[in-house]
């Protein structure tokens, strides 16, 4: 459809398009890798690897910035029509959900640092870091779907966003019940349930791009409605074992 | 939807001016254009994409029958103006080029005074009664098309010694002194600094409030800023023909997405 593998005469815009796609590719990398890492932070209260991912997040805003200034030269050098037109919308969209995935990451580890100076919930770092685990797959495929320009994989990608959703269920009833039984566990419980909702919304940015990479390919957005799982903000305050 | 920009980028009519069905144009043995099928609409500004030798500039010039002057070339098929087959026998091609008018790519004001360039057409087709009149329709031609002011203090002055961008908006004026129903502008600005490119571009956005204005143009960037509807042709036939924000921001065939990106010539 978009005729990617055929060149532009102007082999130039080739170039362009592909460098601030590469740019796209090597953000990601480094959003997964921080989430990654926050995740295990938190597991192994490792603080010295928090501050990392904290400093860590400057390089990912930079990039983005780099990818909307040098959408904004192809823009105005080249007057993009159709699927380059597309193509360096959808980067600049992507770019600012990865910018935000990686404030998301920035954020769970600085909860991670003050986690760790807690009595530790059972359980709650090993399920955080599956949720992670799956999240960057999650983000992963939907960047490798922008790549390979594949419809279906993002489709896929937009399928799944409910079993994280359902992984986010579980933990909030889960330090819901944490906390009924025990206030002293409400301040951990909280930041705890803080970081699970922030990598559920990273999850809902990786929704978010395969959305865009649907648009990038077929030109239009998908308008079937997808799955959703998240039942919390609807939930009774005494669903606990809900 | 209560956005004026967007507003103003939508077509008002639904009525078509022209209707042409299974047109086919030969020169000689060549097949230059290839049963097309196309619509278009009143006070509208329809533009004519494709590359060099597509046939785009060959099917506008059968609009207004302008391919009768070239001896080996054929057209068949229907071609109707309101209704009205433009090449039934019965049609005088001479009338019919006063309803649609054409402006060229080099500008090519006759050798007269600018005054004479534009009073040439109402007089031969007598549509003014006495001076006065004739005086009139000069100064609102001039007027529309956006020259006026420059050159009303030199109507007697040649036509020939403006500036190109001038000589432009002088053969416009010249072609809708004649009131045209449809103004046909085969590449009007390939010879104009960006400067007059803009104010042809802005008169042509004018004159679609009157008439329908149909624009060959190799300026893909031209054809989105300045029309409402596209038409892409390739090898002579029309791929593509829709509205002009959809054609350049999603095509749906594949060589419309080759051509507008940039990708085959």
């Amino acid at each position: 459809m978009t005729m990617q593998n055929e060149p532009h005469i102007a082999r130039a815009f080739d170039r362009d398009l592909e460098a601030v796609q590469a740019l796209v590719l090597k953000m990601g990398g480094l959003v997964e890798a921080a989430l990654l890492d926050a995740a295990l932070a938190l597991e192994s209260r490792d603080d010295e690897l928090a501050a990392r991912i904290r400093a860590g997040d400057k390089a990912i805003d930079a990039l983005e910035e780099q990818i909307n200034t040098e959408a904004a030269r192809i823009i105005a050098l080249r007057a993009p029509t159709a699927g380059d037109l597309r193509t360096v919308l959808t980067v600049m969209k992507i770019a600012a959900s990865l910018e935000r995935c990686g404030d998301y990451a920035k954020n769970l580890a600085k909860r991670s640092v003050v986690l760790s100076q807690m009595a530790p919930i059972d359980g709650s770092a090993g399920a955080i870091r599956r949720m992670a685990k799956a999240v960057q797959m999650q983000l992963k495929d939907a960047l490798d779907s922008l790549i390979q320009r594949d419809v279906e994989l993002a489709a896929h990608v937009r399928q799944n966003d409910a079993e994280v959703d359902q992984m986010y269920n579980a933990l909030f009833r889960e330090f819901l019940t944490h906390m009924m039984e025990d206030p002293r566990h409400i301040s951990a419980c909280m930041h705890l349930h803080f970081i699970a909702k922030n990598i559920e919304r990273v999850g809902d940015h990786a929704t978010g791009i395969a959305e865009q990479v649907i648009y990038l390919v077929t030109g239009a957005l998908p308008d079937e409605a997808r799955p959703k799982a998240d039942m919390t903000s609807t939930a009774p305050a005494t669903g606990g074992q809900g | 939807m209560d956005d004026l920009r967007i507003l103003e980028r939508d077509v008002t009519t639904q009525s078509n001016k022209i209707t042409a069905r299974g047109v086919d144009v030969f020169y000689g043995e060549a097949h230059a254009i290839k049963s097309v099928d196309v619509d278009i609409l009143d006070k509208t500004v329809t533009a004519f994409i494709g590359p060099s030798g597509c046939g785009k500039s060959t099917f506008l010039r059968c609009l207004n029958r302008m391919n009768d002057t070239i001896d080996i070339c054929r057209v068949t098929g229907d071609i109707k103006l309101d209704g009205e087959n433009i090449y039934d026998p019965k049609v005088d091609s001479v009338q019919l080029r006063a309803k649609v008018g054409m402006v060229f790519q080099k500008p090519n004001p006759f050798p007269k005074s600018i005054y004479d360039n534009v009073a040439y057409g109402p007089k031969i087709h007598g549509l003014t009664r006495n001076k006065a009149e004739l005086d009139e329709v000069v100064e609102t031609s001039l007027r529309k098309a956006a020259i006026w002011n420059e050159v009303k203090d030199r109507l007697n002055a040649p036509g020939t010694g403006l500036s190109g961008g001038q000589q432009q908006r002088l053969c416009i004026a010249r072609a809708i002194a004649t009131s045209p129903e449809v103004l046909l502008m085969d590449e009007p600005c390939s010879a104009l600094d960006p400067i007059a490119t803009a104010q042809v571009e802005e008169l042509i956005d004018e004159l679609r409030s009157q008439f329908s204005v149909v624009i060959v143009t190799h300026s893909m960037q031209q054809a989105a800023r300045v029309s409402q509807r596209t038409a892409f042709f390739h090898l002579g036939s029309l791929v593509e023909y829709g509205e002009t924000g959809q054609i350049f921001t999603a095509p749906k065939d594949p060589r419309t997405e080759s051509y507008i990106t940039g990708r085959i010539g």
